[in-house]
Formats: C-alpha cells, structure tokens, sequence
C-alpha cells in the first residue's frame, strides 16, 4: 500500500547523471542494426531445459521481458533481459521487489503475493534460457575515457575504496554463479538508473549491501562512463556466468552470503 | 468514486448541533456510553498455558490477518508501521510485538481484550480502521490465545510513524468519540440456536476475526458501515479495488465444497483472486483449515442480498457512454483475450477464469475489470494454487479508448448484459497507484 514513486526518487540521480556527460564521451554513435539485441526467433528451442516449461503461466512476464526472457525495449523504456542470469540473482531480485528493497511499481504489483517456491521455480526456469550476453549500444569513446573505465572495471580505484568491477562480476563481465549478474548486454541508461537506484534507495540488497557501497564511492562523472563503456561489451553468444566460488569478492556482499539456492525455500513472508 | 461520505467541513456542522444535551446523551450512551472509555489498568500479563494455546492463537491471528496490516513491506512481522490511506489523511498501525516501550510489552491481558472489543487503548480512542467492531465478537478464549501469541513474538523496538490527518480527523479524542456517537453501535453476537453448528461457526468467522465486511460491505457517510449495506459490495478506500456483494445470489453460481476451496486456494473455474482478495488469501486465508474454510462458505451463501445494492444496480445513469463501436470491442478480444478467456468466454478450468456469466465482470463498477486489462495480475501462490497463470499489461499495448471497448465488450457480450465503460474511468484508473 504505501506508494513507491520508484521513478521520482530516481529522477533527480538520473538528471545528475545526464548532466555530468564527460565531455570526452562522444555521445550518439549508438549502433542499431546488425548487433543491436539479439532475439532469439519465438518459436526457437532453447536448449535443454531442465525445468518445466512455465511460458504459460508466466504469459505476463513475456510482454515486457520477451517470451524466453530475452528482454525488449518498447517507448525509449528498457525492459531487462532475464535469460541465463544466475539463477540466485534473480530469485532475489524478485524477493526484493516483493519485500520492498528494490521499488518498481509495476513489478512490486506482479510479485507481492508470490512466495519463494515458485519465485525459484520462475528464477530456474529464465537462468536455464540462452544468455544473452552481446551489447546493446556502441557508444565511441575517446582514448582517454576508454582507460579510465577500464582502469575502473579490471583494476578499480583504490584512492576511492573501489574494488574492481571484474573482481566480482569476472574477467570477462559475465557474472558469476549464483548471485553476480553478468554486466554485458545492457544498455547505459538501464546500468545507470541500477547504480543510481543504490545511491537513492530505490534498489538495495541485503546488508552489507556492497553495490550501494560501490555505487557511492564512483564518482557520477565515473558512473556514466563506465555504464557506456560497459554497453559497448560483449562476451561469447551465450556465453554463461562463471560458475561458483570463481572470485573472491574483495567486500563482502548480504547477497552472497545469504541462502541463494533457490531450491531452498522458504515459507511465504506476508 | 467518492459519491459517499460527507466531507470533515460537514462534520464541523454537525459537531455544535451534537452539543444539544440530549441527542448527544443519547448517542454517547449508544456508542456504549462510558464502558470503553475506562481502559483498565490493573490487571495481569498470564503467561501462555501451554502450546497448543499459542499455536491456536496464532492460527487465529493468520484468519484476523493481524500481520498484513501490523507489518510494512519487508519489515519485521506485527511490527507495525503500515499505512492506511483515506480522504483524511494516513493512519498507521502499531507495533503488536511484546516490546515494553513501543509494543505490547506491559500490556495487560485486560486491557489487550479491553482494546480488542471497545476500540479504546492507552493511545485513546482508536480509529476504526482498526476493525475493533468485529473483533468485538471474539470469546475471551479467542482473544487470550491471541494475546498468548503475540507475546511469544521477538520483541521489536519500532514506534509507528505519527498519523498525517487534516483537522478535525487528526484531533483523535474529539473526532473519533464523535464518529463513535453517530456511527458505532456495539453488537454482540450470540450462536443462533435455530442454525446448524457449521452456520454459526462460519458467521463467527466472518463478522469476527475475518472482517469481511470491511471490504464486502457497502460504506456510508465518514466511512461508516451502516447495516443495510451488509456484503453488498464496496469500493475498498485508498486502494481502488471493488469487493462484490457476498450474498445468497451473488455466490449461487458455487457449490460450498468448490467455494471453500476457493477461500483457501485463490483459484476455481468460477474465477480466481486478484488484488486485495489476493491479498487476504496469500496472507491470511489459505490458512484455513478445512472445516473452517466450509463453515464460512456455507454461511456468506446464506447472506440475503441487501436492498441497497438492488437500488445501486439500477442506479447506472452516471455513465457517459462515449461508447467507441462494440465491433471494435470484438476485435480487440479476438486478437488479444480469445486465446486465453476463450471465444466463448468461458475460460479454461483452473488456469483462465470465465468471463462470461461471471458477476465480477458484470458488476456495477467495472474498475475491476479495467485494472486487470491495464496493467495485468495474477492469483497468489497458495499450497492449492503453487503455480498461478498470469494475465499479460495492456497498458502501452491497447489505447485508452481499445480498453474502454474490450472491457464494454466483455461486459455485454455472452448475455453479460452489464452497461459499458467510460473512456474517463479508463483513464482515471490508469493512475492508480500499483502497490
Ligand atoms: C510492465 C513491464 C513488466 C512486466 C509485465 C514484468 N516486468 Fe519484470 N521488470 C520490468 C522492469 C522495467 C524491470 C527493471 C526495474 C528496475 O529498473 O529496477 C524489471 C525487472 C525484473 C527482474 C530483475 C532483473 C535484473 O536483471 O535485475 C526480474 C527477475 C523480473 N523483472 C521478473 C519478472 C517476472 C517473473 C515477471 C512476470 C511475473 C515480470 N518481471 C513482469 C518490467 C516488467
Ligand atoms: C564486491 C563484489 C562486487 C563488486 C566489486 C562489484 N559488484 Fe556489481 N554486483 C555485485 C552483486 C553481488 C550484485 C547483485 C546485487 C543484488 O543481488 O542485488 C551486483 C549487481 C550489479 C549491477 C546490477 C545488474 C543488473 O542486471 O541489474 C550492476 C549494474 C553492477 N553490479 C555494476 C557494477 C560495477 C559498475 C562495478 C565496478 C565499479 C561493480 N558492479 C563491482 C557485486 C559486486
Ligand atoms: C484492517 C487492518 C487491521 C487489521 C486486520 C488489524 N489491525 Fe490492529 N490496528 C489497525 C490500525 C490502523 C490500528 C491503529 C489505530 C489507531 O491508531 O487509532 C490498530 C491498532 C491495534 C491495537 C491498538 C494498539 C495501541 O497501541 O493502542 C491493537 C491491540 C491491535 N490493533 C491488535 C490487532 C490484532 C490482535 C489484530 C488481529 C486479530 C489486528 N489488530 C488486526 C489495523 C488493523
Ligand atoms: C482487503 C479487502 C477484502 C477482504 C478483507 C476480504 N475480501 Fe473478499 N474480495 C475482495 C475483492 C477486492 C474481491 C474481488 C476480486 C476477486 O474476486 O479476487 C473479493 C472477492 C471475493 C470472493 C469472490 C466473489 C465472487 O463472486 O467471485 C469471495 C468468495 C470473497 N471475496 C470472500 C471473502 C471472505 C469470506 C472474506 C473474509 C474472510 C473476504 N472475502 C475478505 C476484497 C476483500
Ligand atoms: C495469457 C492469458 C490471458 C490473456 C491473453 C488475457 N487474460 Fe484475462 N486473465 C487471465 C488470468 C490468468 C486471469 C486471472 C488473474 C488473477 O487472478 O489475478 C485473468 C483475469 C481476467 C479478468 C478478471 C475476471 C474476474 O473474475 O473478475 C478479466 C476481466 C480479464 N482477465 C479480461 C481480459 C481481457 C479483456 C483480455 C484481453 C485484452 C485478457 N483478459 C487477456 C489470463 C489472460
């Protein structure tokens, strides 16, 4: 009941964002077209799906997310991929939305009376689709720009605390299995409402909630950068997250620690 | 949508003339006069009896759904801090935990049942949001075991944020003694020795601990629940939602057994829940246990139909019909519903409701019905329903006016014969809040 007006706690993150552009950034070479987002054809067989096929049950979900997950954007809003993200990441995901850490009212809507057995189920059934991992956008930026994101991403900033991006999310920015979502295929403005949100409080994670720390520590200036550089990333088509235990995040994360197999359920949480 | 209450500035009207001596004697003794005022403060905090005791308390605080409104959205269970919306601003539910400072901690068992039937705590008189008029109906038995449990819960140190109400409704003392005088008219509900067992037993849980009525029942002026509208329907305030008439006629279409399944399940091949009986199913009904699910079916099938929601169904002259051609309507439900509610209509078993013959998609408000087309929903996961269908958003997919002529289409089609949607109640409900 109580209203989460999600999009206005973001707005003034977001226009800050917009407005610190760097100038070295050159803006609007956005590639549509050839490798813009791969979807895959509607009627193509993902590979072997261990799960049950839920696409009936989850027929609501396909208007915004795609029929496989694959994502979609409609109206300038993007709608995120869920296909072949870890499965722990996206059970809590959904558990956020429901138990008011991550404010999106429309998916608050769709998740508030659904308890973690099927929230799993659901989780299992999108981590099993094809990933979906080559980028969105191609944005050209300059030499300088491009070193100082990948500085931040492969070896972080210690003056500001920050850990590397890749120390947790993996070399090859595919995430890792159960709870770290790959960073490649998606788009800038998705990567920098998700860093802002963890600035105003509209998503969080369990505590201690690394992200928000991190996203608190990057400069916003560093912020739009490295989420246009990171669209412009692609991994191997399909190319799925590492699997456990592969990194060994620098700080710790509630959400990693926390019970992430989504096979473990628990009773509803009214 | 709110044609029913008289404003607060009515009330300040109303407030010197409820000065007069004798009419206000008269109502302040059918309020129940001084009684409830006198919270008592002596008394006992008994420890639980035994388990079973508090098992049974907590079974009964899943069916009075303590926890739904005492909890925040992810916040500690009975806790407390949710609020509650209306034309007077928000009120917020306290903390039930046993925490000495800011929960129930040096509460009495005395002044426990004292709260849970008159209404009245060391806060003051409280506000009827809190459902103190059916609580009213719980034995001390019930109300014990209630408060056996609630002690056995973690204590939580969370005091409730301050109410936000515009005056006079933020001056508790005087507004809520005032709407006690006009409205609250305390009934105590005997067993009906010429009814089976199974009857009272489920109208014990209905007018008791389920609160039905504070979403089924129609509401009258400052948001009253006047006796003639007794289940016949009502908007849900602050959340948009409209509950249908539970009554002998409304419900003849289910048989006890299949509406008991449904209280407990969320789902029948009469149609399934969605938004706050959702709700009260994912949190609170589909504890039921069997028996009890059976008794409160068999009694609201027994209801007889207000005259008041006969007179509001013929009452449908408020409706602009800016009518966009029903062909259109057709069109839309072929290309967008068939698949799923059928050609004809008729749903498929468990995973699609009907929509023909279904009184909900044929009731006298339709807000319903465009919410759902708007912006999609699906039953709650219970042990009966662990894997609920979903009904697609059409928000951004269908046009205002496409959603005005599907829902008018499947209001009228299939001898549905209800009258057609606004394009204006379309777009008014577009800006709902979701959650
Ligand atoms: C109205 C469009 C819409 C519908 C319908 C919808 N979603 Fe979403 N979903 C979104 C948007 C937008 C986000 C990103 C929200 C944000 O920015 O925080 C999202 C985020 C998610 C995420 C987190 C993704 C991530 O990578 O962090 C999951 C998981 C998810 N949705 C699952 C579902 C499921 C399951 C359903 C069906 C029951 C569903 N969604 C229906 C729009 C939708
Ligand atoms: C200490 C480990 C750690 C580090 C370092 C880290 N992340 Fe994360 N990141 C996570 C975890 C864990 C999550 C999932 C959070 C959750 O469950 O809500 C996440 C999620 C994200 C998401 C959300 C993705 C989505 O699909 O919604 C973004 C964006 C992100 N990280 C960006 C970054 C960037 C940029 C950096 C480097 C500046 C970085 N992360 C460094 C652990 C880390
Ligand atoms: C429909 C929502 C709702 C339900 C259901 C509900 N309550 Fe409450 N309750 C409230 C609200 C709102 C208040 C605060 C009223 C006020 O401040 O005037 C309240 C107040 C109380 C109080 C008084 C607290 C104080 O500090 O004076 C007690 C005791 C209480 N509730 C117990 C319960 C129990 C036990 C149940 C379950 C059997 C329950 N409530 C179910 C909404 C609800
Ligand atoms: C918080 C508000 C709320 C409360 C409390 C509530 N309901 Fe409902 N109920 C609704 C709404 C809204 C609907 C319409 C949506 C739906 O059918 O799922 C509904 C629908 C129903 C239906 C389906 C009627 C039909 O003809 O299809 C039944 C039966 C029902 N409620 C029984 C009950 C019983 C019994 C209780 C008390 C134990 C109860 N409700 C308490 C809001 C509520
Ligand atoms: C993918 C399948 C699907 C499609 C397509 C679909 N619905 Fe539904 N519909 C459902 C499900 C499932 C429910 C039950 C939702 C719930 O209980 O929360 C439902 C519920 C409803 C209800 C509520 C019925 C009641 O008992 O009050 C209405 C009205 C409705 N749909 C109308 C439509 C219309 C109009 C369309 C086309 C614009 C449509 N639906 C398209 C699956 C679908």
């Amino acid at each position: 009941m109580p209203t989460s007006p999600s999009f206005l706690h973001r707005l003034p993150v977001l226009i800050l964002l917009m407005l610190a552009a760097p100038a070295s950034a050159q803006v609007g070479a956005t590639a549509s077209g050839t490798d813009a987002i791969e979807i895959p054809a509607a009627d193509a067989q993902p590979a072997a799906v261990p799960v049950p096929d839920l696409r009936e049950q989850l027929a609501a979900c396909a208007i915004c997310h795609g029929e496989h997950g694959e994502g979609a954007t409609e109206g300038g809003e993007y709608f995120p991929h869920l296909a072949g993200k870890p499965a722990g990441y996206l059970l809590a995901q959904m558990q956020a939305f429901r138990d008011g850490r991550r404010l999106y009212p429309r998916m608050v809507y769709l998740m508030q009376y659904m308890d973690d057995g099927w929230l799993g189920e659901i989780a299992h059934w999108y981590a099993a689709q094809p990933a979906h991992t080559q980028r969105v956008e191609s944005t050209a930026l300059d030499a300088a720009a491009r070193a100082r994101a990948e500085t931040l991403v492969y070896s972080g900033d210690p003056e500001r605390g920050l850990p590397a991006c890749a120390a947790c999310h993996g070399d090859r920015l595919t995430g890792v299995e159960p709870g770290i979502p790959a960073l490649v295929g998606l788009p800038t403005d998705y990567l920098i409402a998700q860093l802002g949100g963890w600035i105003t409080g509209a998503r969080s994670s369990k505590a201690p909630d690394c992200m928000a720390d991190i996203a608190r520590r990057i400069d916003p200036v560093d912020i739009r950068l490295v989420s246009t550089w990171l669209a412009g990333q692609s991994a191997a088509p399909g190319e799925r997250p590492l699997p456990a235990g592969s990194v060994e995040p620098p700080m710790p994360c509630g959400s990693l620690t926390a019970a992430h197999d989504p096979a473990v359920t628990t009773e509803a949480s009214p | 949508m709110n044609r029913r209450g008289i404003r607060w500035g009515r009330l300040a009207l109303l407030l010197p003339l409820l000065a007069i001596l004798l009419v206000g004697v008269l109502m302040f003794r059918a309020q129940g006069g001084f009684a409830p005022f006198k919270v008592p403060e002596e008394g006992s905090r008994p420890a639980a009896l035994d388990d079973a005791q508090v098992e049974h308390g907590a079974y009964l605080a899943r069916i009075g759904n303590c926890v739904t409104c005492h909890t925040t959205r992810g916040g500690t269970p009975y806790s407390g801090g949710r609020v509650f919306q209306s034309e007077y601003g928000s009120i917020h539910a306290g903390n039930l935990t046993p925490d000495p400072e800011t929960g129930l901690g040096d509460w009495t068992l005395e002044e426990f049942r004292h709260a849970m039937r008159h209404g009245v705590s060391r806060t003051g008189p409280l506000y009827p949001v809190f459902p103190f008029a059916n609580f009213a109906h719980l034995t001390d038995h019930d109300l014990d075991a209630l408060f056996a449990f609630l002690g056995t819960l973690p204590p939580v140190k969370a005091a409730a944020p301050e109410n936000v109400l515009t005056f006079p409704a933020s001056w508790r003392h005087g507004a809520v003694l005032a709407w006690r005088m006009l409205f609250h008219r305390p009934r105590t509900q005997a067993d009906d020795p010429s009814k089976p067992a199974q009857w009272n037993r489920g109208r014990y849980l209905v007018d008791g601990l389920g609160h039905c009525d504070m979403c089924h029942s129609g509401r009258g002026a400052m948001q009253s629940l006047p006796v003639e509208q007794y289940m016949a329907g009502g908007h849900i305030t602050g959340l948009g939602w409209y509950a249908p008439p539970l009554d002998r006629i409304s419900l003849e279409r289910w048989d006890t057994a299949e509406l008991a399944d449904y209280l407990r399940s969320g789902v029948s091949r009469h149609g399934s829940a969605y938004g706050s009986m959702a709700e009260v199913i994912y949190t609170s009904l589909q504890y039921l246990d069997e028996g009890d699910a059976l008794a409160i079916a068999t009694y609201i099938k027994t209801i007889e139909p207000s005259l008041s929601r006969r007179a509001r169904a013929r009452n449908r002259g408020d409706l602009v019909t800016t009518g966009p051609a029903s062909a259109n309507g057709l069109l839309i439900y072929q290309n967008h519903c068939a698949q799923c509610h059928g050609d004809d209509g008729r749903g498929r078993g468990l995973d699609y409701p009907p929509l023909a013959g279904n009184p909900l998609v044929a009731s006298a408000s339709a807000v319903n019905s465009v919410r759902l087309v708007l912006f999609g929903g699906a039953a709650p996961t219970t042990e009966g329903n662990p894997r609920p269908y979903s009904m697609p958003p059409y928000v951004g997919r269908l046009a205002d006016d496409e959603i005005a002529a599907v829902v008018s289409y499947i209001r009228a089609a299939w001898g549905n014969g209800a009258p057609p949607v606004s394009l204006d109640e379309v777009r008014a409900l577009r800006r709902i809040p979701l959650d």
